[in-house]
């Protein structure tokens, strides 16, 4: 799934490492999200929206099907 | 800790050794316990491989950090699927070409051969009846 969070972590001066920490998770699974190749949980997606105090749709841009 | 590692650095490299510790502690003690039995103390062996399995457990119940993530289980959970898919994937075809070996020519199927077949059978039960237990619960 698309998203910003490298923006957002970016932004905020914080380490891949750091950001896990603050959100429960390892360093490879923020890396994982980042490179796109893991789509996190809800739980963990409303965690980092929280961290970065913005919405999970501002994070995460789900690839929908056209309908 | 030094002057450049932040506290969350520290904490993920705790996680790191002890993970390595746990999956070491289990590696160690079954090669460990390979090696005595061979040396012809098989009780000690044994001890020692129970020792690694034992200490895997203690660290994971010792441990003050988060040894696994929700990633982690979802690469479980795949691997698990990719290994039942190829297990399954050997159960028939090869089940299916050892009867046809039996009947067809005079080679006989090395008992070996059925066992490990009948084993992974077992496992695709054994995948059977956990599928239904999660979907009763899910």
């Amino acid at each position: 799934m698309k998203n910003e969070l490298d923006e957002y972590r970016s932004r905020d001066g914080l380490s891949q490492g750091d950001l896990a920490e603050a959100v429960g998770v390892s360093r490879q699974t923020i890396n994982a999200i980042e490179r796109e190749r893991y789509d996190p949980s809800l739980e963990l997606a409303f965690k980092l929206a929280a961290q970065f105090d913005c919405a999970v749709g501002d994070l995460f841009e789900p690839e929908l099907p056209e309908q | 800790m030094t002057a450049t590692e932040s506290p969350a650095t520290t904490r993920l490299s705790k996680r790191q050794t002890y993970r390595r510790l746990m999956f070491g502690s289990v590696l160690g003690g079954a090669a460990l316990g390979v090696v005595i039995r061979n040396l012809d103390y098989p009780l000690v062996g044994e001890a020692v491989y129970w020792v690694g399995i034992l200490a895997f457990f203690a660290i994971w119940a010792g441990s003050d950090v988060q040894l696994m993530d929700e990633r982690d289980w979802a690469l479980e959970r795949r691997a698990s699927l990719s290994a039942v898919q190829v297990i399954g994937a050997v159960a028939v075809v090869g089940a299916s070409a050892s009867r046809l070996v039996t009947w067809l020519t005079d080679y006989t199927v090395p008992t070996l051969v059925w066992g490990a077949l009948y084993g992974y059978i077992g496992l695709f039960i054994v995948f059977g009846v956990c599928y239904l237990w999660h979907r009763s619960r899910l």
